[in-house]
Parts: C-alpha cells; structure tokens; sequence
C-alpha cells in the first residue's frame, strides 16, 4: 500500500455529509424566501425563525436521546408515548400537590413546579430503567420491548390522568389545565427550550466524543460480543442509553406542556418517535448501530423542521396534513443519497428489472397525485406525465451502462 | 501423482479441442476505493484439473473467487468460462455458467432445512405449483449420500457441524450441475477426519470431470492435492507451476517474496513463579446428550510459559479459555485459583482487573469494532489511562495507541484509519496491542493465526515468544500443531471436553498429539 498522509483525522467541525446537510438546509430557507407567496420570511423574520426554533428545539430534545439509543445499537420506540406520560406525571403531581390552585387557574409555586418536573425525569429515569431491564435480563429485542411501551404508557398516562383527576377534582377528566406562570414563561419564550436543546446538545456531545462511556456506546453498538469480551459492562452502558432516552423525552414533555398549557395523555407526542429517529437517521445515525454524530442529529432536527415549515408556507394548507409525507421522503431521500456514490461503484441500479418497471409508475402515481392535491389536478397530471419520462429515461441510461447479463 | 488425477486427464483428453480452457481471465483488474484488488489478473485453468491458489491475505484471492461467482464485477479485463466470454451481473449468472463457489464463511440459510437449502432459489415444484419438500428431499438424500453425508435432508441447517454445512453447499453445487467448483479455504474450519472426506469428495468430483479451484494456505494439502499451483500476491500473478515442479518452500517464498524460516528461533525458556491452577474444571451442557462441555480438567500456568491446549474442533478448547476470563457459562464447578487465590469472574471485567486478558478465536465477530478507527480498536480496554480531568484526551489516547502499534508491529497508514481496512494479521496485532496496553499477567490466545497470512504468522509467533519472555503466561490453543509443537513450552490435549494427554515440549509429536486428541 502506498504511504499517505495522515488524511484519517477529525475533519473540520463537520463531516463532508453534515456539511451537505447544513448546505440544504441554507437551500430549503433560500426557497421559502423565493416561492413563498407571502414573503413571511422577509416580512416577518423574527416570527418565523421562532416558529422553526420552537419546533426544532422540541423535536431536537429527543431526538439527542435517540440518537444515543441508536448509536447504543438500540431504538427506543416510545419516546412520544414518554412525552404523554411525562406532561400527565408532572400535571397530576401539581393537582395532588395544590388541587385549589390548579382548579382555580392560579399559581401553583416554584416549590410545586420544581416537585413535579422532578417526577416527570423521575419517571422518564424508571421509565429507561424499564426498558434496558426488558433487553438486558428478560432479553427482549429491543425493538419489541419499546413497542410494548410504546402502547403501554400512552395507556397508563390515560389511566394515571383520569383516576388522578377523578380522585381530587370533581370530574374525571382524560387532560389537566396547567395555568401557572413558570410554564407561560416558557410557553412565550422560545428561546429557553432552545437554550435547554443546545445546552443537551453539547452535554451529549461532550459524552459521547470525550468520555469513556461514550467510547464504550460506540463499541457497544459496533459489536455488543465484542465490546462484552473487551470487559466493557455493556448492561449498564445500555441501562444508560435508554435512560437517556427516556429522559430526555421526559424533558421535552415538560415543553410540550408548556406550550399547550395542558397535559393530554391522549395525544400529545403521538407519533413523535419517529420524528426523533428520522432527525437522527437524516443527520446520519446507522440504526445497525454504532454510527452518528450529536452535530448530525441537530442539523437532521433543523433540516426536518425547515422543509416542514417550508412546505407549509408555499403550500397553503395547515402543516400538519403534509408533516407526516415529508418527514417521509426526507428520510428516505437523506438515505438515498447517502448511498448513491456506492451503488454507482457497486454497479447497483436504482430501477432494476421487473421490480424496477413497477416502481416508476408507482412513484409517477405519487408524484402526481401530491402535486394535484397541493397544485392542482393539471399539474398533478403534467407532473405524473414528467416522473414518468423522467424514470423511464433514468432506467434506459442505467440499462444502456451496464448490460442486464450476458447469459 | 493420485489416481483421480489420472482419471479426470484421460478424460478431459477428448473435451480439450472443443474448450481449451475451463477458465481464462485476461488482465483481469479490480479496483477498491484507494486499493487496487485485483491487477491485470490472467490466468488459464484446464477443465477437469485441481487448480490450487495460493497467496497471503490480500493477495486477492477473495476478489479472485468473487469475481468468478459474479459477486464484483471487474473493472476491466475479460473472463471466459468454457471458451466463451461471459460478464456476471450476479451469483445466479454464474449459477448458470456452471460455476459454484464453495465459500470461506458459509452461505446457508440457518434456519431452513438442508434440503431447502440445496434447493434454494431453484425450489422443485409439484404439478399445482405448491413447493415439493418429498421430490427435494429425496434428491437432496442421494447427493448426501454420495457425499458420505450422514445428514437427514429435513436436518435444520444451523444444527449441524460445519464440515457437514460445508458438504451441504458442495451437494448445492452438485444439484446445480456445476462444471467448475471454486472452494475458498474449505478446511479451514474442519476436524482431520472432516478434512479428509472432503479429499474424497473432491476426488470423486475430480472422477465426473469437474474443474476444481481451490484456495488455500495450507502447503500440505495443496501439495497433497494439486495438479497446478498459482501463486498470488498483491493482487498481482506471480506464477502458476506444475505441482511436481516445485516445493513447498518454494511456493511460501513466492507469495511472501522473500524465503521465511519455518519455526521461529526461540532458545529455552526459563519458567518463572506459578500464576494459575485449574484444578478439576467441570462445565455441564445439559441440551447435549455428552453432558459436559468440560469434564475434571486440571492444568497449570507459570509465568515465562506457554502453554499450548490441542483439540479437535468442538473438544471445548474455546470454552476452557472463556471459563477463564470469565466470558463463558457460570455454572463450572471445580477451582482456579490466581496466584494462589479461588476466583470465580462472572464478567470478562473481572478478569482484566485480575490482569488477565483474552483474545478471541472469530476475530470478526468477537473482537473487532467495525466503527472505530484504529486508535479507537486498540485503546478500548484502557481508556482510564488517557483521560485528562475526567475527559478522554486525543493527545494522550493517540500515544497510547502509538506505543501499542509500535510494540505489536501494526502496519497502518494512520492511527485513525478505518480498521476495517487492515489485513487480518494487522487486525490480530491491533487486538492482541489493545491487551497488552491492561498490562496483563496471563494472556489467553485462542487460534490467534486463524485466517492470518503467513509473513504476519511467524509475526505474531516472535511477539507472542518475546512476552513470554517479558515475563507473561501465555496459554495457546491452535488448530495447526506445528505452530503449538513450535511455541508451547508443554502441551496439554483435549478431546471431547476431557484432559486426555500432557506433553512436555521434548515429548511431544503430531502423531502422539493426534492419538491423544482422537482418543
């Protein structure tokens, strides 16, 4: 092998695929600005960059914690289901600490405040500890394991919330009205749960790239039998990871209480796991394990919510409806180019054989029929019509590259 | 010269001027990001001939076998199989040119039947179109039993012996009607008695004509075997010989480029204080109907003192080192006791702590962290060394590492280059450098020149004699006895899980040391 240079070290702040990363996400606001009807972005900067902010922080809050469950080699599926508990834990704690003051919309205390935000980590702490007892001793798959609290805990929050208020208010009730001022201040502050999202963001930088047990995840995660002989515990690295999901989805729980003024077991945070694993698959985490960056999960949170708030400007209907399509193709996008260098190299196609000839009037079908619902149904049409040429073209090149067999 | 070969020559006299060759590469080259795998690669192979090939690791032979199974496409050159030109987009392209690959790491499904392994992808179906297990099974029991392959065809794959997978994936490639049978270090995992069925096998191969590859390290059985050697190194041919030609140092000289001696020089050791005593070892293995995976095993371990543990496969070598360390089954009964003291570990921490170390058999599956860089592999087990207030720092990781490399002699470009990009002989040094930095009083080495090349090999048997020296306990097992006969001060045997022989390194043959691991 020829002697080189040193080229293996640290790169410059960034990876070269996080660096991509943070130059798509100056595109996707470069567009907004440009196509966005209402010029929101120019006319009201400081309310728009709020708006992503908020949601960027919430969502970048756990998403930092599964990221450090990803990279453990785990997934934790309950993280939104956490977030309906921990908002239930620390509304419930204040109802059964100042039941007056609650009902009546009054303050509750900083005393009150601080008890029940404490059982809310408390409950995100046993809630982890949960969770790494299933895989570690019972030796459930991760993956089953939160999927069963995933509906358990939404369930038990429920539970928790209406016993909780049939027991000291006069009516069973499945939310709890939280009026004290310590979570208006947050509410109308966006800049403390952004403040809270980079202070965790360099915490768990700090952890994983600078201490031992975060050496010790990496290892875990590459190869657990391996990491078990090297005399790491990898029980109690694990009993971490989750811990730390788990919390940090406590955490932002809190916020999301803040920011609804009420706890609603019902729906608050569902869903919201996969948003958090699709920030940290986008920002470059390997759900093989052992792979990811905390920069890269941040930008993957920031990228997620800018494209959202994008589409919600130049599209005008409510966000919400397409959040959920684009969380969808941004993932699968992020993947997908990740991997195109080496499936040119590997001489894979992207639109092989009979399988291949399926999937282009599939994807014109979808192509059309989110442009006709967002556009209209004659660009919805053209669009179809485009995706098809444009497929059909992409597969004859693919084809005319490498010859299908010469058998 | 064997019998077979005469056969398959006789009767490949006639097949000769319709298909000169059974194999033709011509500049044959493979490119990797940053590696050239495979360059300007020619290469003739006579139908019905054993062709072995031979070369260190990352000579390319792998890329070589992969290329032929249509696994990688080369980047330039062309490929003939049978006289014709062929471009393999896939395995099944190759599948049917007649070409079956015989892999290094099996490709079974586990979890099917042998059967439906056989079958798989070319599935025999009844006249409705539903999956016909009877007409497989029985097809699939006359190719076993042409195999000698006491093996039921509806026997789930991953319960049987490796030398039994490995016959399954050569009655696969019989099923396929193969013309060409490449084997990649078949009995690389194999007992002798498996070893030699596999030589039947091929010789009846041999018998129906068809063309074998075979890549292998071991000079014994190629030259046993063969009736052509090629010889690979750098991703470059070096030669291909008639096998009556040449010799075996011959051959080594060649894929190292330089003539190795075959033993390493070690004078005598002296022994130092006692560090280890096993005394009446048992371990239970209730599924199994033996019982035990390990029975009343007693032994000892000095300081300046290897300490070599033979045994066939599945003779419980592997578990006798994970008791040790702490990394096996907890329920052994009997005494170890360290420097005089019982101890019992329940976790492999507990033995690095009691400075003890160990390196596993599958380097892959056990030992390497396939994320981490280099620095990352080596420094895992000592990263309290290098902290600074608490924090690990880069400065001082990276010169704890660099000691580490430079002691074992790791060739890497950069301490932080991937470690998936090493040889498996550097790989082995990482690991082995990873324990030394815990500063170990005992060293375990299980098979720890498995699947290394052979300049790296007699590498690895100078440190393992200059620790040993420094004053380490090394205990040793291998599946190659002149590497045991060669290093070990004493030699303990095993055979089915119990203690059946010591020798002292005087005493000690591979014939005695066989009697006693068959025994």
């Amino acid at each position: 092998m020829p002697p080189h240079q040193d080229s293996f070290r640290q790169p410059f702040l960034l990876r070269r695929s996080e660096w991509a990363l943070a130059l798509a996400i100056v595109v996707a606001v470069g567009l907004t600005a440009l196509l966005d009807a209402n010029h929101s972005y120019a006319t009201r900067p400081l309310e728009s960059l709020r708006d992503i902010a908020r949601n960027t922080a919430l969502l970048g809050i756990f998403a930092l914690g599964a990221t450090v469950v990803i990279i453990a080699g785990g997934i934790d599926l309950s993280a939104g289901s956490m977030i309906a508990l921990s908002g239930t834990v620390c509304a419930t704690t204040m109802l059964a600490l100042a039941p007056v003051e609650m009902m009546g919309f009054k303050p509750v205390g900083p005393a009150v405040v601080a008890v029940a935000c404490a059982a809310s980590l408390l409950a995100g702490f046993l809630v982890g500890t949960l969770h790494s007892w299933l895989i570690t001793s019972i030796g459930l798959p991760p993956f089953i394991a939160t999927l069963a609290t995933l509906v358990g805990l939404r369930s038990f929050a429920r539970a928790l919330c209406e016993s909780a208020t049939s027991a000291l208010t006069p009516t069973k009730s499945a939310l709890v009205n939280v009026a004290d001022p310590f979570f208006k201040t947050v509410r109308d502050n966006v800049w403390i749960p952004v403040a809270v999202f980079g202070v965790l963001a360099c915490i768990t930088w700090l952890i994983l790239t600078r201490t031992v047990l975060g050496r010790h995840i990496a290892a875990l995660g590459g190869n657990e039998q391996a990491a078990r002989l090297a005399g790491i515990r990898t029980e109690n690295v694990k009993w971490f990871a989750y811990c730390f999901g788990a919390m940090t989805a406590a955490l932002a729980g809190l916020f999301y209480v803040a920011n609804e003024s009420v706890a609603a077991p019902v729906n608050q945070g569902r869903g919201h796991e996969l948003n958090a694993i699709a920030a940290a698959v986008v920002g470059g985490c390997s759900l093989a394990g052992g792979v990811g960056t905390v920069p890269g999960t941040v930008l993957g949170a920031i990228f997620l919510r800018v494209v959202i708030d994008a589409v919600s400007k130049i599209i005008k209907t409510g966000a919400d409806v397409y959040e959920g399509l684009i969380v969808g193709i941004v993932v699968v996008m992020a993947v997908t180019l990740g991997q195109v260098g080496q499936m040119a190299k590997g001489g894979r196609k992207l639109l092989p054989g009979s399988l291949g000839l399926c999937a282009i009037p599939t994807l014109a079908i979808l192509s059309g029929a989110i442009v006709s619902m967002t556009a209209g149904p004659r660009a919805g049409a053209a669009a179809a019509g485009a995706s098809l040429v444009l497929l059909w073209l992409l597969r004859a090149w693919e084809n005319s590259r490498t010859p299908a067999s010469s058998m | 010269m064997n019998h077979h070969t005469h056969d398959s020559h006789d009767n490949h006299d006639v097949k000769k001027h319709a298909a000169p060759h059974a194999v033709c590469m011509r500049g044959i080259t493979k490119r990797f990001p940053g590696v050239v795998a495979l360059e300007d690669m020619s290469l003739d192979v006579r139908p019905g001939e054993f062709h072995a090939i031979c070369g260190e690791n990352g000579a390319g032979k792998s890329t070589l076998v992969n290329i032929l199974s249509g696994v990688y496409q080369p980047d330039g050159g062309t490929l003939e199989i049978g006289g014709a030109v062929v471009r393999f987009a896939s395995t099944r392209d190759a599948e049917r040119a007649g070409v079956a690959i015989i892999h290094q790491e099996l490709a079974l499904v586990e979890e099917l039947s042998v059967a439906a392994n056989v079958f798989l992808g070319r599935e025999k179906r009844t006249a409705l179109g539903w999956i016909d297990d009877r007409a497989m099974a029985a097809e699939c029991a006359l190719l076993l039993d042409s195999l000698e392959c006491r093996v039921a065809p509806d026997a789930l794959t991953g319960h049987l012996r490796v030398g039994d997978q490995q016959l399954v994936e050569i009655a696969k490639a019989l099923s396929l009607d193969a013309s060409i049978v490449v084997m990649d270090e078949p009995t690389s995992a194999l007992t002798e008695s498996e070893s030699a069925r596999l030589e039947r096998t091929i010789a009846k191969l041999l018998a129906r004509g068809t063309t074998i590859l075979y890549i292998s390290h071991k000079m014994a059985e190629v030259f046993r075997l063969a009736d052509r050697i090629t010889v690979l190194r750098d991703g470059r041919h070096v030669r291909t010989v008639n096998r009556a030609d040449t010799s075996p140092e011959e051959i080594t000289g060649w894929m190292v480029g330089r003539k190795i001696a075959d033993r390493p020089a070690s004078g005598p050791r002296v022994r130092g204080k006692q560090l280890l005593e096993v005394r009446n070892l048992c371990l239970e293995w209730p599924e199994h109907p033996r019982g035990y995976r390990l029975a009343d095993i007693s032994l000892s371990l000095c300081a300046n003192e290897i300490l070599g543990v033979a045994g066939l496969m599945g003779a419980g070598r592997t578990e006798l080192l994970e008791t040790l360390f702490g990394a096996g089954q907890s329920n052994w009964t009997g005494d170890i006791l360290l420097e005089g003291r019982r101890v019992r570990f329940l976790h492999p921490r507990e033995a690095c702590d009691h400075r003890i170390a160990m390196v596993s058999e599958d380097r892959k599956r056990l030992g390497l962290f396939p994320d981490l860089d280099v620095a990352g592999n080596v420094s895992v087990c000592a990263l309290h060394e290098a902290l600074h207030w608490g924090l690990l720092s880069r400065s001082g990781e990276d010169a704890l590492v660099a000691g580490s490399v430079r002691q074992t002699g790791v060739k890497t470009s950069s301490l932080h280059a991937p470690m998936m990009g090493l040889s498996g002989g550097n790989q082995q040094k990482c690991i082995i450098g990873r324990w030394l930095l815990t500063r170990p009083d005992i060293l375990l080495l299980d098979d720890p020149t498995r699947g290394i090349d052979v300049g790296a090999k007699a590498e690895l048997y100078a440190l393992i004699d200059q620790l040993c020296r420094e004053g380490m306990g090394v205990i040793l097992t291998s599946s190659e006895l002149p590497e045991l006969l060669s290093l070990a001060d004493r030699i303990i045997v095993l055979a089915e899980g119990r203690l059946t022989a010591e020798f002292s390194r005087a005493e000690a043959t591979e014939a005695k040391i066989m009697a006693a691991a068959t025994g």
